[in-house]
């Protein structure tokens, strides 16, 4: 599944104020710099906003939000 | 009955230790400390301090801004993380140099909440006629636990000295802040992601896990990563919480009086709540982050400016190692 509209420009604003390239799929979000703890913590609330979905606290960890590709995925856990 | 928090103390050593002074040996610059924290100095007490000597003084300034004396005071806690000695706990000495009667004197351990859980059992001793005035007495000497090298930076350039004092009573007086609710909670599954291991029963003392061959678990801890993003969920949450089940929205607090833990964090969270930032009282840049006491500290630097208004809502909220959270709720 794509993310929604808001969901990427909220990681390609991210990567613009981080001075990154736009991130592709399969990027390392955090080693780009697009996302570190504070940003992921208003991309976590985004996220749940635009995706209709709520994440526990204890899935609040990196591993999670790694690459577009992973966030797709347990958006999609989520929502099954 | 009401509780009433009816005076504020605080303390802190004399020796100022900036940034500058301490980023080389830590691998870091003093902008860099700044940047990811908020701090440029913080106070380090003199080596042979103790906590309770800093707890002590704090509270003689709390019960002289609420107009009680020594004999006055019937209950006394003290929440500390860097106690005087393994034992007993501190609470007997702060009793000793305070000069308060004999009196029941318990020592807490719920680290950055302290003031939290403090407030907490003070109000329900004051709420229930157990007691008239409580003393919430907050201290920490965190220097002397530091690991000074680069090895350990990130996490040695928060923490600083200090020591706070809040009475607790019920009777109102001018200035006093009532108590109208507390929220706390805590998760376990976060016990060894902020702490020190050693010494305990889980993984030994001196005598059976000796600290030359494993000096990192005599050391403080922090994966900080997990700390901000959980705080941030956590924090915002417990104030949400608290707010609603009281009939409120973050536009009607007019001070948030957070625990001091990162000024990067603390942003964060006003951000979520949609909080005005000059609502934000922090002292993280002159005192760094003083564990039990930031929150004390804050709160008495508030009150002490003046700034505080008859009907003002203030939220109090902290989170720290155990994982525990959460956020009190008090009037002008």
């Amino acid at each position: 599944m794509a993310l929604p509209k808001g969901v990427t420009d909220f990681l390609n604003d991210s990567a613009r104020s981080a001075g990154a390239e736009q991130p592709q799929s399969g990027d390392d979000l955090f080693r780009s710099g697009v996302l570190d703890s504070f940003a992921l913590v208003d991309f976590v609330t985004v996220l749940e906003e635009q995706c209709d979905i709520k994440v526990p606290d204890s899935d609040v960890n990196p591993a999670n939000f790694q690459t577009i590709e992973t966030i797709e995925r347990y958006v999609e856990s989520r929502k099954g | 009955m009401t509780a009433f928090i009816t005076g504020t103390g605080m303390s802190v050593p004399e020796g100022v230790v900036t940034n500058e002074e301490i980023a080389e040996r830590l691998g870091l610059s003093a902008e860099q400390i700044f940047k990811s924290s908020g701090i440029r100095r913080r106070r380090w007490a003199a080596p042979g301090t103790t906590t309770s000597s800093l707890g002590a003084a704090a509270l003689r300034f709390a019960l002289e801004d609420a107009g009680i004396s020594a004999a006055d005071v019937d209950y006394l806690l003290f929440g500390t993380m860097t106690p005087d000695r393994f034992i007993p706990g501190s609470a007997s000495a702060v009793q000793k140099q305070s000069g308060l009667g004999e009196i029941p004197c318990l020592d807490i351990r719920a680290t950055c909440c302290n003031a939290l859980y403090g407030l907490q059992l003070a109000r329900a001793l004051v709420e229930s006629g157990a007691a008239k005035n409580v003393v919430v007495c907050l201290a920490e000497i965190q220097s002397a636990w530091l690991d000074l090298s680069a090895a350990s930076g990130t996490i040695s350039m928060l923490f600083g000295d200090g020591a706070a004092a809040l009475v607790v009573s019920s009777e109102k007086r001018e200035g006093a802040l009532e108590i109208i609710d507390i929220l706390l909670g805590t998760d376990g599954a976060y016990v060894d992601d902020l702490g020190i291991r050693c010494p305990g029963t889980e993984f030994g003392t001196a005598r059976s896990h000796s600290s030359e061959e494993h000096s990192g678990d005599y050391g403080a801890r922090m994966v900080g990563q997990s700390v901000i993003l959980q705080a941030a969920r956590k924090i915002t949450a417990a104030s949400q919480k608290v707010l609603e089940r009281n009939s409120l929205t973050p536009d009607t607090v007019r001070w948030m009086v957070p625990h001091q833990a990162n000024a990067n964090l603390l942003a964060q969270v006003a951000r979520s709540l949609r909080f005005p930032a000059e609502g934000l009282v922090s002292v993280l840049e002159d005192f760094g982050n003083t564990s039990s006491a930031s929150m004390g500290i804050a709160l008495d630097t508030l009150r002490r400016s003046g700034r505080i208004q008859t009907g003002d809502y203030l939220l109090l909220p902290a989170f720290g190692s155990g994982f525990t959270w959460g956020a009190g709720l008090c009037r002008a």
